[in-house]
């Protein structure tokens, strides 16, 4: 039994040239979809059709993609969910957020409401079970929570997830692309936004409220010193007992009943 | 044309002047005294206080201890005076009693900075009043994140996000804080918070958006907050923070690196744009975007959590086991970590097997090729954060120091008792690491696999 994948994806933006790309994360969520055994992939992108990045997506195995004509800054949520709650995708599978426009990541869950179906965000894996999917979510600190949900279901693919495959040139050539027009409603509350370069701030070193400037060149150089245990002179067995008890009473390892 | 000129006479003119002045000096200053050789002694201070129709500065009493000069003037003694004006004493060090051939009481500058310093330190020690806002105009609502039952340095910025958006008008900060069974550990007045909401249901602890952003929703609708701030992590605060504005219809800015009232800044664009705007209802902030609360209590009074109910539609299975050796060293949890000091290098991978740990290594031993590049911690390597890292054989060179700045929990071992590893360690052992690495790798297994 084929299972229906719809893979949302966009054009992002390499982040030292700025040239058009395959979005990092939506490349990783198509290289998911592509890893689960008997999907049938379909890309869809809402924008220009035109763009030549969107031939990377096809560059990876997908054979088609769908492309729902738009203004480039329009609202892509209703054409979206229109065309899914039409095509009714078992799983819907996107990047965390875009990297080329408001980058706000309330796509995926804008969608999830519309097609009134669960939402998982940040997936790393994905495999199923009957009707059932079983996935692993990727933590800070290189954890993974397994959680299983039935289908239909979208979910989010973040950056912690396994690279992409490479896109092949032949592949991106013959690939096709299917185009729609849509109505797109402008996004007007971005009119009154107003848009400048990034700044980059220094990363904070260290919170203090100091009195005077001495205080906080002291803060700051002074090595944070003589609150640690030093343990000297044990033999090797005891002292490495204490490290382990230290380990275990800071719930750093487990330690068998 | 009539002209009409009075000619002056300079001299006559000065004279006059000099004669009134002389009046008044007279009236003015009774109280000059006549010195020996018949001169009147002029009193400046006195006739400045009848100038300015004020009192003479009050001279500051005199000790007693002060000892008279020869001329039998009484010495000032400034600091004294200063002290006195200021209401301020200057901790001045117990001195030690130096007989100096001279016999004044010689001070020693070091001891005074050192009790002048400590003075400072109790002072930020000593328990800030609790801040109070009985009557707040309006409400700003914090989620932090809690996770481990801990505030992270993120949560604080959050907190202290939302505390600049309450004291710009007047207003009080909640924080809604799903602690699981076990409360938190931190304290959220020290952190910032007004009041308190607390949902210490163990069904909110672990993965459970779709139960909190319900918790979330009802606070909203009981208590009517201006705004409500989350920290724009992956799938704990920047998750539940997107079901709460989508389920409000709120188009939530993320992402948020400055907060203000009347104007916030979102970053986009991959990156490489900043927004400025009206702030939404729900923000999504991003670490570093403001300050956290310092040195300063808040009431953190507890309201009544609304009571909800959700159904999970995704079911937590809780956290799989994963192999340490793939995790990239900037997200690994537990690091073991080798130096110079390391010549065995079968028995550090065995160690760092047996207790579950990634492997890092300085940058000497990743020059050596004893462990790969990607391998390496410190400034030119990888800056690591993980929960607890164990240096085995590691002096702490600055550079590899400011690889670990983040780490909370620093195990050390070194031959050196005096190197900085052993002074940034909270646990530092001073010994052979050739011996202890294979007394370690026993305990561990025998004790974590039971062989």
């Amino acid at each position: 039994m084929a299972i229906d994948v719809a893979v949302l994806v966009s054009v992002g933006r390499h982040p030292v040239s700025g040239r058009a790309r395959r979005a990092d994360a939506d490349a990783r969520a198509v290289e998911l979809a592509l890893s689960i055994a008997g999907a049938n992939v379909r890309l869809i992108h809402a924008g220009d059709p035109g763009e030549p990045a969107l031939r990377d997506y096809l560059g990876m195995g997908a054979n088609t993609m769908t492309v729902l004509r738009m203004a480039p800054e329009a609202d892509p949520v209703l054409p979206l969910s229109a065309h899914l709650s039409s095509m009714r995708p078992q799983i819907v599978l996107m990047g965390t957020r875009a990297e080329g426009g408001e980058d706000s990541g309330l796509v995926p869950y804008l969608v999830a409401q519309a097609l009134e179906v669960p939402l998982v965000p940040g997936i790393v894996s994905l495999s199923l079970a009957g009707e059932r999917a079983e996935m692993l979510q990727g933590l800070p600190r290189g954890r993974r929570r397994s959680l299983a949900a039935s289908l239909p279901l979208v979910a989010t693919v973040p950056v912690m997830a396994p690279a992409p495959r490479m896109s092949a040139f032949g592949l991106a050539r013959r690939g096709t692309i299917e185009v729609k027009d849509v109505t797109a409603a402008a996004d007007e509350a971005r009119a009154a936004w107003t848009e400048g370069p990034a700044r980059r701030r220094p990363k904070r070193i260290k919170v203090m409220k100091a009195a005077s400037a001495a205080d906080r060149v002291r803060a700051v150089t002074e090595m944070a010193a003589g609150k640690g245990k030093v343990l000297q002179n044990l033999p090797p067995d005891e002292a490495a007992k204490a490290i382990f008890d230290y380990l275990v009473a800071e719930g750093i390892v487990q330690a068998k009943p | 044309m009539s002209e009409e000129r009075i000619r002056r006479d300079p001299r006559a003119e000065r004279e006059t002047r000099r004669a009134r002045a002389v009046e008044a000096e007279e009236a003015l200053a009774p109280a000059a005294s006549e010195s020996p050789s018949g001169r009147i002694r002029r009193d400046p201070r006195a006739e400045r206080a009848a100038r300015t129709g004020r009192a003479a500065e009050p001279v500051a009493a005199q000790p007693s201890a002060v000892p008279e000069s020869e001329s039998g003037r009484v010495r000032r003694d400034p600091r004294a005076e200063r002290a006195s004006r200021t209401g301020r004493a200057t901790p001045v060090a117990p001195q030690p009693a130096t007989p100096v051939p001279s016999g004044r009481v010689r001070r020693d500058p070091r001891v005074d900075r050192t009790a002048q310093r400590q003075a400072t330190a109790a002072r930020a020690e000593a328990a800030a009043p609790v801040k109070t806002v009985a009557d707040p105009k309006f409400l700003i609502l914090a989620v932090p994140d809690l996770e481990d039952a801990r505030l992270s340095s993120h949560d604080k910025d959050v907190i202290g996000a939302a505390r600049g958006l309450a004291d710009a008008g007047g207003g009080a900060v909640v924080v809604l804080a799903f602690t699981g069974p076990e409360g938190v550990k931190d304290g959220l007045g020290e952190a910032g918070a007004d009041r308190m909401l607390r949902f210490a249901d163990a069904s909110f602890a672990g993965y459970a958006p779709e139960r909190r952003a319900a918790a979330v929703l009802a606070a909203i609708q009981a208590l009517n907050p201006q705004h409500v701030l989350f920290p724009d992590t992956g799938v704990v605060g920047g998750d539940v923070g997107r079901r709460v504005a989508v389920a409000l219809g709120d188009r939530a800015a993320s992402n948020v690196q400055r907060v203000a009232p009347d104007r916030i800044t979102r970053r986009g664009r991959g990156g490489r744009a900043d927004f400025a705007l009206a702030p939404p209802r729900v923000l999504l902030v991003a670490a570093e975007a403001a300050d956290p609360v310092i040195d300063e209590r808040y009431e953190a009074r507890e309201l009544p959590a609304p009571r909800t109910e959700a159904v999970p539609r995704v079911k937590d299975r809780g956290l799989a086991a994963t192999d340490p050796a793939t995790v990239p060293m900037a997200e690994a949890d537990f690091i073991v970590s080798a130096g110079n000091g390391v010549h065995d290098w079968d028995a550090f991978h065995r160690v760092a097997a047996a207790l579950g740990a990634s492997e890092g290594g300085s940058r000497p031993v990743c020059d050596a090729g004893h462990l790969p590049r990607h391998r390496q911690v410190g400034a030119s390597g990888t800056l690591v954060e993980p929960r607890c890292y164990v240096a085995l054989g590691i002096a702490g060179a600055p550079q590899h120091l400011q690889g670990i700045s983040k780490v909370e929990r620093v195990v050390a071992i070194n031959a050196d008792a005096h190197c900085d590893m052993v002074k940034r360690a909270d646990l530092a052992v001073v010994g052979d690491v050739q011996a202890l690495m294979p007394a370690l790798e026993r305990i561990a297994k025998e004790r974590r696999h039971g062989n």
